[in-house]
């Protein structure tokens, strides 16, 4: 080893993790060099003075107080943790309850739909109903029959037929003679009868046709008389 | 309150929930050593103080910086450390702390040696001198010295926690040794590499 080599490697001719041979080397020319030997030497008393210090300086840590204001930001934060993680166990709670009303709401409307569809079309035989709303025998045109079931939709039923009545009331045709009136106690009777027998309530009929048998809506009014007519398709 | 057989990880995750116990564990285990780098590298045990709450505050407040997969806790608590002593030599490049000594005597504490009282003034001048001529290094050639010479770290530890090769280490440690012998030198007055190479 020569002087400069000795600079660049030769003071770590102590140090735990030195690799011996280079250290063995250091050493040598450490001894047969003056002015290398006297470097070590006074690395050596530097290396003591670091030693010295390491040694003071061994037991620092730092001070209490860090500690204390980092255990306050940990339960600063733990507080606020609980309140955040309620908050959105709440709000997932709340758009679940949200979700199961929409489902219930809709599952309510369809069924209440479809129950309402088939009760407007389907025959539902009451007698009360159909011996109010049966219009007169003797008022029917000749050729045609009640078609029991017959669709007997009391217009004061319930809301729900109000506003369906008021819309049949625009597919209604009035009766020759007959004036709009109030229909709140009407109801629609289904009769069967012969597309001739519209010609005895008015209405032009073709003869060709005249035979062919029809479904028809009666709207009849108070007094058991027809008031308008619906084809029924 | 130590949980010894705890691996570091667990105790983290733990600590993240808030679990104070296991917080304190990992900060006992590691702020005696970063305080001291920071100290070392500083020399004011206000600023080292300040290191050290900065780098656990982020283990409290981000946690998620530390990746496992990346390395070690300590390591990656060093790097937060060594980022934060960097800035603050940037901020203070030419500071030299006045607070050698705290008021709570932190930074100084006496040996223990069963010595005269001159032999321990004499001792106490000697770290003094050692200390200010180690604050006077630039920081990278402190840093090397810090590391190799007072954690005592291997090159590759040291290379590793600085990030470059050993290479660099070596030579800044180099360096850092000459400069420092040279300091020494001038402050004990007393030029002993002239005088050894005269002999």
């Amino acid at each position: 080893m020569n002087c400069e080599e000795f600079e660049l490697r030769g003071l770590d001719v102590d140090r735990a993790d030195a690799n011996l041979l280079e250290a063995a080397a250091a050493a040598q020319h450490a001894q047969i060099c003056a002015r290398c030997g006297g470097l070590l030497e006074s690395w050596r008393e530097v290396k003591s003075d670091l030693r010295l210090l390491r040694e003071a300086t061994q037991l620092d840590a730092a001070p209490a107080r860090v500690e204390m204001r980092l255990k306050q930001e940990l339960r600063t934060r733990r507080e606020a943790r609980v309140p955040r993680r309620t908050v959105v166990i709440a709000s997932w709670v709340l758009a679940a309850a949200a979700v199961l009303v929409g489902m219930v709401s809709w599952a309510t409307w369809q069924r209440t739909r479809h129950q309402e569809v088939p009760r407007y079309g389907a025959s539902v035989p009451k007698a009360d109903v159909q011996s109010a709303a049966m219009p007169d025998k003797n008022t029917l045109p000749p050729g045609s029959e009640t078609s029991p079931p017959v669709e007997p939709k009391r217009a004061s039923s319930s809301r729900h037929s109000a506003a369906i009545k008021e819309d049949d009331a625009q597919k209604f045709t009035l009766l020759p003679g007959s004036l709009p009136s109030e229909t709140e106690e009407a109801a629609i009777v289904r009769v069967r009868m012969q597309r001739g027998a519209l010609g005895t309530l008015g209405f032009p009929v073709n003869q060709e046709r005249a035979g062919e048998w029809i479904l028809v809506d009666l709207l009849v009014g108070n007094d058991g008389l027809p008031q308008a007519v619906r084809l029924v398709r | 309150m130590k949980i010894p057989d705890e691996k570091q990880d667990a105790l983290l995750k733990r600590a993240v929930r808030g679990d104070e116990q296991a917080f304190l564990a990992l900060y006992q285990k590691h702020q005696p050593a970063l305080y001291r780098y920071a100290l070392r590298m500083t020399g004011s045990p206000w600023a080292a103080e300040e290191i050290v709450q900065e780098v656990f505050l982020l283990l409290i407040r981000e946690p998620q910086k530390y990746e496992v997969a990346r390395g070690e806790l300590g390591a990656f608590l060093f790097g937060v450390a060594r980022n934060r002593v960097m800035k603050h030599l940037e901020r203070t490049p030419r500071e030299l702390s006045l607070d050698v000594i705290n008021a709570d005597g932190s930074a100084w504490r006496e040996p223990q040696d069963p010595l005269t009282p001159m032999m321990i003034a004499e001792k106490r001048e000697r770290i003094e001198q050692v200390r200010e001529a180690v604050l006077e290094l630039s920081a990278e050639f402190r840093e090397a010295v810090v590391l190799c010479e007072l954690e005592e770290m291997s090159y590759e530890e040291a290379a590793q926690a600085c990030g470059c090769p050993v290479g660099t280490i070596r030579s800044r440690l180099h360096r850092g040794r000459a400069l420092l012998l040279a300091k020494l030198e001038l402050l004990r007055d007393a030029p002993r590499r002239a005088s050894a190479g005269a002999k």
